[in-house]
């Protein structure tokens, strides 16, 4: 651990959250990163490759169909009463206890059934389908590679420049994402360890249009901006910092994603991280035996995607980066219906997908699938959600690109879903959908503002800190039905996270806030 | 950046038995792409025998030597002896298997590092990316799936894929040995389909991949029902063999889809599994898929449709007429218009074998110090070549390493930025500085070994020149030889580079000057491996 990262631990350990935000971290953090995310340019996604196949069913269990599971698998199907209930009809796996509190936090969204049509149950098809958002096998672009590309259009050519000194994409690990090909080169560079410096041996080589022309080409351009990225990742890496007391050093997914967030607080303007897990593949040992189905490989790996996702987002809270980042998990398909002899499952079809962060839309999106009650042959759950307009709306929704390159940028009619979009109210004016509460900015100066939807009632708006104690006494008045934008000055209250709460008949809210000293 | 890019270059597409010049470009060419790493002089014996003989000596399998105890925790066998029929103690076989593990990781390395002009290693880690098999329970059962590769490695394709579909290492990977009638697992029948034998075509309807279908999978399995295995660490029986359990195998008709035409694989108790082969193999260019393995294996990433077209097409006619023999399809290749072919020159980015090996083999560097420092040498060279991405025996998945199949990058993969400075570093490490250390011993390149062997150690231009034949498959620009030059001769004239040299040949054991003409040379070779130039072949 770096000195520095180590007086900050125990700073944090030492004193209230406000007080550590007042004390050290505007200072060691650009100003930049507390803009609110007013453009897609601020904002960065975090993919998290579950690589081998996730067994959905296992993951998230639809309690509707508890029942016929039984008939299914069960050997390997986890007693009702020690999963972790998120709703009347939805379970989490009892290992998932970080992400179901974050579902609870409103933190996590959960969208059923993805896939796409005539599942293709190869491991490598299936996953270039997945990377590429493509259906046709001549497609070898990806599908961020195609968004960047839009934006982007000369690279690797004359990048790293001085507008854009970062890499794009980042991919954690020495393998490059074939989500992020280009038409050109692959957007995304490779990160092992980012305080690691790279001092690469230059050479200027030109492509004489020959197989070998090209290669000789890209060694040089790889090993010139593994130089200049490296330098850039290493002077963010140097510049950040992490807060989260809850990385496990021996989760290789906490590991990866503490990078990111060091990264991330360092001011580094890379749009897009990439973390991969490995060992989904699960046709044997899925559970340990049948009499303990909630122990085994799949709960292992699953303990390390919740306890890393939710340190890390922990960390992003702790850092005041919720706004800016959120995340999303992708798998090459979920797996057959019915468990086979192996205390395992073979490849089958759609699975659920996990997005996370503050900025998350609605919390569960599509219905439970339908289980049979007679096992049948190679079954999987049938795709309802295509994973292509998954993507297509978190570029939309996140990003903020234009529909009509969207469309472009893949084969079928794009349905729009909203995934990502709840951040966007002070961005462009939406309406606010639903009973619900927004705040923007935020994180905020000494002026916000509260939007929110009432009935004709009596409300009261109070402003707390983080012990409760009352701050700013927005207002306590009646309001008509209908939208109403409330403006409020937190004046020279001390920066620091605080909560809004609105109370009315209707229906009460608490929301978080952020106050900043420079915005 | 991409193949797009690249300028379709015109290239012969035949593969009629090249006639051309034969220099120590073709040589060294035929060389790299079948060894890992040939030195200086077995390049010009190859420019003096002529391409049959070479590729003659290339196809002849050399016998191999067996992995031997080394470390104390093996109980059973001696020192020096080899363990691989020997049997597990009943108590504390774990640690012996550990003991075994070692002795069998050090000797496949050291396999690699071998003087002989043989293709058996390269098609040994070719079949291992093949199968994609990692290692299993037993290091006996590891070491007799190698061998098969080794033995069989130029033999009968069809064959081959019956062995494997039985080996206890591949039934234990791939679940063949938890696949009950009752519910039968479909991890092997999936892949046999998919990646050891037909391939996977274009989704053509639902479950439907053009040359098998999802059906054929399910179908596979319940043929392949009822093997299991048995002598894992056994104290009484030298290897682990599969074994059949009737009471576990599916007796029903399997109907194959119309891809196999329509076949009905009835029950054949344990000869079912090769009469389904059998049927897979009759399928019309089932070899087309192995040929394209091996055509990216040996020659290039790129399957053009003219490739396809002639090359691929006529792999296939040589394999099906040879009844799935392997050595006619490889020696046509080998010898071909095609893959002499200046314009295929470099093509392929080195793996991190080809990467280590190419710097030690070429320079005649091997470890000499007693069996158990240079076993653990070896492991060393086994976990440097992990961090790089390539481990012998457990590749990333069943469809081995993605440089091999993942368009548009394929062998670029090796090559990403993390890769590139991991290279970097390395090449530090066993050039200028110590190298690695074990029991007080340092294993290295040994760069004087090396220059002595070259045509004019004493003449610097001359020194480049030989240097770049062997490491460079398309040679290095003037400046770059010169900057490697002035590295040689510490920037002074190059007479002063003849009158040092002279001196330590006169006086070989003064390490005054010994030293100085060792440091230069590997100043010089510590700049070349860091070149684009040199990480191709």
């Amino acid at each position: 651990m770096k000195r520095r990262n180590f007086i900050q631990s125990v700073a944090l350990s030492s004193v209230g959250a406000p007080l550590l935000l007042k004390d050290f971290k505007f200072g060691a953090i650009t100003k930049e990163l507390f803009k609110v995310s007013r453009t897609a340019e601020d904002r960065v996604l975090i993919l998290i490759r579950l690589n081998g196949g996730n067994d959905g069913l296992s993951t998230l269990v639809p309690l509707d169909q508890y029942d016929n599971l039984v008939i299914q698998r069960p050997d390997i199907l986890i007693p009702e009463n020690q999963l972790i209930t998120l709703n009347a009809t939805n379970a989490l796996h009892p290992v998932m206890t970080g992400m179901g509190n974050m579902f609870n936090d409103g933190k996590l969204s959960i969208i059923q059934n993805v896939g796409y049509p005539e599942q293709n149950r190869s491991h490598f098809r299936s996953m270039d389908i997945w990377s590429t958002g493509l259906m046709d096998p001549a497609g070898t672009t990806g599908w961020l590679g195609r968004h960047l590309d839009n934006n982007f259009p000369n690279f690797p050519d004359d990048y790293p420049n001085a507008s854009y000194p970062d890499p794009f994409a980042i991919s954690m690990g020495y393998e490059v994402s074939s989500t992020c090909q280009g038409l050109m080169a692959n957007f995304s560079t490779t990160v092992v360890d980012p305080f690691d410096a790279f001092n690469l041996q230059e050479s200027s080589q030109l492509n004489d249009g020959t197989y070998y022309g090209s290669h000789m080409e890209y060694l040089a351009t790889m090993i010139a901006q593994a130089n200049d990225y490296g330098a850039a990742v290493n002077a963010a890496a140097n510049n950040g910092s992490t807060l989260s007391t809850m990385y496990d050093d021996n989760n290789p997914l906490a590991v990866q994603l503490r990078y990111v967030a060091q990264m991330i607080s360092g001011g580094l303007q890379t749009k897009i991280y990439i973390v991969n897990i490995n060992g989904f593949d699960t046709h044997d040992s899925q559970v340990e035996d049948p009499g303990t189905p909630a122990l085994g490989d799949h709960a292992n790996l699953l303990k390390s995607v919740s306890d890393a996702v939710a340190a890390f987002q922990d960390d992003l809270n702790l850092l005041s980066l919720e706004q800016r980042v959120a995340g999303m998990t992708f798998s090459e398909f979920g797996r057959q219906v019915a468990a086979n002899a192996s205390l395992g499952t073979d490849h089958g079809d759609a699975a659920p997908l996990f997005l996370f962060g503050t900025c998350i839309s609605s919390q569960i999106i599509g219905p439970n699938p339908v289980i049979s009650d007679q096992i049948v042959d190679q079954a999987g759950i049938p795709m309802q959600i295509d994973f292509r307009d998954v993507y297509a709306s978190v570029l939309k929704d996140w990003f903020q690109a234009d529909p009509t390159d969207i469309q472009a940028m893949f084969e079928h009619t794009i349905n729009f879903i909203p995934v990502l979009d709840s951040c966007n109210l002070g961005i462009n004016e939406n309406k606010l959908a639903g009973e619900d509460v927004i705040i923007f900015p935020n994180p905020c100066g000494e002026q916000t503002t509260i939007r929110m939807n009432s009935k004709n009632e009596e409300v009261t708006i109070q402003i707390r800190d983080m012990f409760n104690r009352l701050v700013v006494d927005v207002c306590s008045k009646s309001f008509t039905e209908g939208l109403h934008d409330i403006p409020v000055t937190l004046g020279d209250i001390p920066s620091g996270e605080y909560l809004v709460t609105v109370m009315k008949p209707s229906g009460n809210f608490t929301k978080r806030i952020v106050k900043v000293k420079h915005i | 950046m991409i193949p797009d890019e690249v300028i379709e270059p015109s290239f012969s597409l035949s593969l009629t038995p090249y006639s051309g010049t034969w220099t120590k470009d073709q040589a060294a060419h035929l060389l790299r792409r079948t060894m890992f790493g040939p030195t200086f002089a077995q390049i010009q014996q190859a420019v003096a025998d002529g391409m049959d003989a070479t590729v003659a000596q290339l196809l002849t399998l050399p016998i191999t030597d067996l992995p031997l105890t080394y470390l104390p925790n093996e109980l059973i066998v001696p020192f020096g002896e080899t363990w691989v029929d020997a049997v597990y103690p009943t108590i504390g076989p774990s640690q012996v298997d550990d003991a075994r593990r070692g002795s069998l990781t050090a000797w496949m390395i050291k396999r690699i590092n071998q003087p002989t002009v043989s293709i058996q290693e390269k098609m040994c880690l070719f079949w291992n990316n093949h199968f994609g098999v990692e290692e299993s329970f037993d290091a006996r059962a590891i070491f007799n799936l190698m061998d098969l590769y080794r033995s069989s490695c130029l033999r009968n394709f069809k064959q081959l894929v019956k062995d494997v579909t039985l080996d206890p290492s591949m039934l234990a990977f791939l679940n063949g040995h938890t696949n009950f009638q009752s519910s039968p697992n479909e991890n092997y029948s999936r892949e046999l389909l998919e990646l050891f034998t037909v391939g996977k075509g274009p989704q053509v309807g639902p479950g439907d991949y053009s040359n098998y279908t999802e059906a054929d999978v399910a179908a596979g399995a319940k043929i392949l029902t009822g093997w299991s295995v048995q002598g894992w660490w056994s104290d009484t029986l030298t290897s682990p063999q599969p074994v059949f359990v009737a009471s576990e195998h599916d007796t029903s008709d399997k109907t194959l889809s119309s891809h196999f035409g329509g076949v009905v694989i009835s029950n054949a108790g344990d000869q079912e599994y090769a009469n389904y082969i059998d049927a897979i193999f009759a399928q019309p260019n089932i070899g087309k898929f192995i040929c394209r393995k091996l055509y990216r294996w040996f020659v290039n990433y790129d399957l053009t449709p003219d490739v396809e077209s002639t090359i691929i097409s006529e792999l296939n006619t040589i394999l099906e007429a040879n009844n799935f023999e392997v050595l006619p399809v490889i020696e046509a290749l080998i010898k071909s218009e095609h893959f002499y072919d200046s314009s295929l020159r470099g093509t392929i980015i080195k793996n991190p074998m080809e990467f280590f090996f190419s710097m030690f083999n070429a320079t005649n560097s091997s470890p000499n110090f007693g069996l158990v420092t240079n076993s653990e040498m070896y492991i060393r060279i086994y976990y440097f070549s992990r961090a790089l991405g390539m481990t012998y025996f457990t590749p990333p998945n069943v469809g081995g390493w993605t440089a091999y199949y993942q368009a548009p990058s394929f062998s670029r993969l090796w090559a990403s930025t993390g890769y590139l400075n991991l290279r970097s570093n390395f090449v530090t490490y066993l050039t200028v500085n110590s190298g690695i250390p074990i029991n007080g011993e340092f294993f290295k390149v040994n760069a004087l070994s090396f220059l002595n062997g070259l045509s004019q150690p004493d003449n610097a231009v001359q020194v480049i020149d030989d240097t770049v034949e062997v490491f460079c498959p398309n040679g290095l620009s003037v400046s770059n030889k010169l900057l490697l030059k002035s590295l040689l001769t510490n920037n002074l004239p190059d007479f002063e580079w003849t009158t040092e040299y002279s001196n330590y040949t006169a006086d070989p054991l003064n390490n005054l000057l010994s030293d100085p003409v060792r440091q230069q040379m590997e100043q010089v070779l510590n700049c070349l491996f860091k070149m684009p130039e040199f990480q191709t072949i």
